[in-house]
């Protein structure tokens, strides 16, 4: 049996390229618009992993990606993230105190301190962070390499 | 008792006495030697006698005299001597009893007097001198004819010149450019004191310094203009980090409009590499479908890169309105015909109220419409970001209203997802989106400025869930004024 990926983003080419994607691999794709949309979606439709925006209306990846880990039947379900900054996500990952300051950007900063609370919570960090512009393949890679075909 | 006899009382007493006892003396002396038969000669020597008495009187009242009026009066001189060399140190005696006991009694107080004021005024010259020396600010007086007069401390120590190298030298020669002087000069005939003008001095060394020059003008008690005193204060420091900062703000607002450019792009071009992803394999596949979406995707996302340069271009590009007597409530209208259907079709509520009252507006109608409707565009947005009760429906309500005096206000009200105070301090900032995926973040940007040339502006109210009003608020007659608004806005292409 195929096994189930949820996209959740906002915007709709996205849920749309990456659906089609998944579905030519062999995957069993599942469309979310919001993170609200997204919630009811894990719950119905139980996902084996879920590809996750972080920037959207209603309600964050982040704030939904916490409400997941704390939750002790989602906590270890894998979650790809994708971002806008995924580069300073990763330093921020291997705690190099030596990433470059760029405090005029307020995303990253935002990004940054729900990561470092995620830590601090002691949560399990999502299992990968893809930054845009999305490249399908790369996803369908690190999918496979998470979930096995 | 002797001494409280006036002068001239002493000298008659001396001169009868002298002339009564030389005549009683030559009595004396005729009787022994001249023969009192012999009247002639008795009366010849009478008449020598009294002429030697009277010679004598003379030689002893000439000497009474010196001692008692030459010396005091030579007393007197040379106490004036002292007093005009300044020397208070010392007092005439007064205990002489004559006439001369009053004057000089008035002398002594005389003396006492100007040395007190005099001290006085000393002091407070030493305070005024001691206030001008210890400012750290520069202090420089001027003559009329432009020369220095004064220079204090702080002004050597600011411009490296000793004073006397510089006392009776032009003041020109510390101004980097003379020019400026004259012009502080000229704006001094109309006004009293020119404050904080804005100049640069140079130093001795030839170093530029930036100063706050407040210049005023000097005049003596009978009011003409004896030169002028500048008190200037030392910038270079402040203005240094001022401009340190602007290049810091600079550097940080290129890094936001390169950050932001970045992250507006990398959507636009998520849509082209997923599009293009899937017309690959629409192709790859034989699926038409497929290809089909990928290429819509594709020209998505070029189209919006095409409106994210447009909107650029027109952010930087030069502001005229064309101004014209405009019916607000025909733009109003125009607008709630477009916007309509749009709004059913997301399931908001969208209304316009005009007031009657609305007089015509001077301004360049097709501005004050793109304005308008990038607002009212924004509240639907902020509708579809909220998540509405079962009771509440998404409403957005455009009206209009006279303001306060010569105003109109152009209200759009929604009660969508609301803001932020983050956000609200942000919205008119370029490149500051939070549609992440569909915004260039120049929208609000543009409009701002598109009132602003009106000489209007844009007020906004919002809490986070609680919706938000926008007030555009126009003058009714700036014809004038954004005229010259244009006038002193003219961009680098004019």
């Amino acid at each position: 049996m195929a096994k189930k990926v949820l996209v959740v983003d906002d915007d709709e080419n996205t849920v749309k390229f990456l659906s089609a994607a998944l579905e030519m691999n062999g995957y069993q794709p599942v469309g979310a618009h919001n993170g609200q949309e997204g919630l009811e979606k894990i719950k119905s439709e139980n996902p084996d992993l879920v590809i996750l925006d972080v920037m959207m209306p209603k309600k964050t990846g982040f704030v939904l990606f916490k409400q997941l880990r704390r939750d002790e039947q989602y906590k270890t379900l894998p979650v790809i993230m994708l971002t806008g900054v995924a580069e300073v996500l990763e330093d921020l990952d291997s705690q190099s105190g030596d990433t470059m300051e760029r405090p005029y950007d307020a995303l990253r900063e935002a990004m940054r301190k729900a990561i470092r609370e995620m830590k601090e919570e002691g949560l399990i960090k999502p299992d990968q962070f893809i930054d845009k512009p999305i490249d399908p393949e790369l996803v369908i890679a690190k999918v496979k390499e998470l979930i096995g075909s | 008792m002797w001494k409280r006899v006036p002068i001239a009382c002493k000298l008659s007493a001396a001169f009868a006495v002298i002339i009564v006892v030389v005549l009683v003396g030559m009595d004396y002396v005729v009787g022994l030697y001249a023969p009192p038969e012999s009247a002639a000669s008795r009366h010849w020597i009478t008449l020598i006698a009294i002429l030697v008495a009277l010679g004598l009187a003379c030689v002893i009242s000439r000497y009474l005299a010196g001692r008692l009026i030459k010396r005091p009066v030579d007393e007197l001189l040379s106490g004036m001597d002292r007093l005009a060399d300044k020397d208070f140190d010392f007092r005439l005696d007064e205990d002489r009893g004559d006439e001369f006991s009053a004057l000089a009694a008035s002398f002594n107080d005389l003396v006492t007097i100007l040395s007190s004021s005099l001290t006085e005024l000393k002091k407070s010259q030493d305070y005024m001198r001691s206030i001008l020396e210890s400012s750290a600010d520069i202090i420089i007086t001027v003559f009329p004819s432009g020369k220095i007069r004064t220079f204090n401390a702080g002004a050597e120590q600011a411009l490296g010149y000793p004073r006397l190298e510089v006392i009776g030298q032009p003041i020109e020669m510390l101004f980097a450019d003379p020019q400026e002087r004259r012009v502080a000069i000229e704006r001094l005939q109309y006004t009293d004191a020119v404050v904080n003008y804005e100049t640069r001095f140079v130093t001795k060394t030839g170093q530029i310094r930036n100063v706050l020059l407040t210049i005023s003008r000097l005049r003596n008690p009978a009011g003409e203009v004896i030169g002028t005193i500048g008190i200037s204060k030392d910038i270079t420091e402040e203005k240094r980090l001022q401009n340190q900062l602007i290049q810091a703000q600079r550097l940080v607002a290129v890094g936001e409009v390169f950050t932001s450019v970045q992250h507006s792009m990398k959507n636009m071009l998520n849509a082209c590499k997923g599009g293009a992803y899937m017309v690959k394999a629409g192709l790859a596949n034989d699926n038409r479908k497929m290809l089909v979406e990928g290429w819509g995707m594709v020209e998505e996302g070029i189209s919006r890169m095409t409106d994210m340069s447009t909107d650029m271009l027109k952010y930087v590009k030069e502001w005229k309105p064309r101004p014209d007597r405009v019916d607000l409530s025909r733009i109003l209208s125009d607008i709630h015909r477009l916007i309509k259907q749009t709004a059913q079709d997301k399931g908001i509520t969208f209304r316009v109220i005009l007031s009657p009252e609305i007089p015509p507006v001077v301004c360049d109608a097709r501005m004050i419409h793109s304005a308008v409707m990038d607002i009212v565009s924004n509240a639907l947005d902020a509708c579809l970001w909220k998540a509405y009760t079962e009771e509440e429906t998404p409403e957005v309500v455009l009206s209009a209203y006279p303001g306060k005096g010569e105003e109109v206000v152009i209200e759009v009200r929604d009660n969508g997802c609301g803001m932020t105070e983050e956000v609200k301090a942000n919205i008119f900032s370029p490149f500051f989106s939070t549609k992440s995926k569909a915004g260039t973040g120049l929208g609000l940007s543009i409009t701002s400025r598109m009132i602003s040339v009106h000489g209007g502006e844009i007020e906004v109210e919002s809490e986070p869930d609680r919706g938000a009003i926008f007030r555009i608020v126009l003058p009714i007659d700036r014809t004038d004024r954004s005229k010259e608004d244009i006038d002193g806005k003219k961009g680098p292409g004019s």
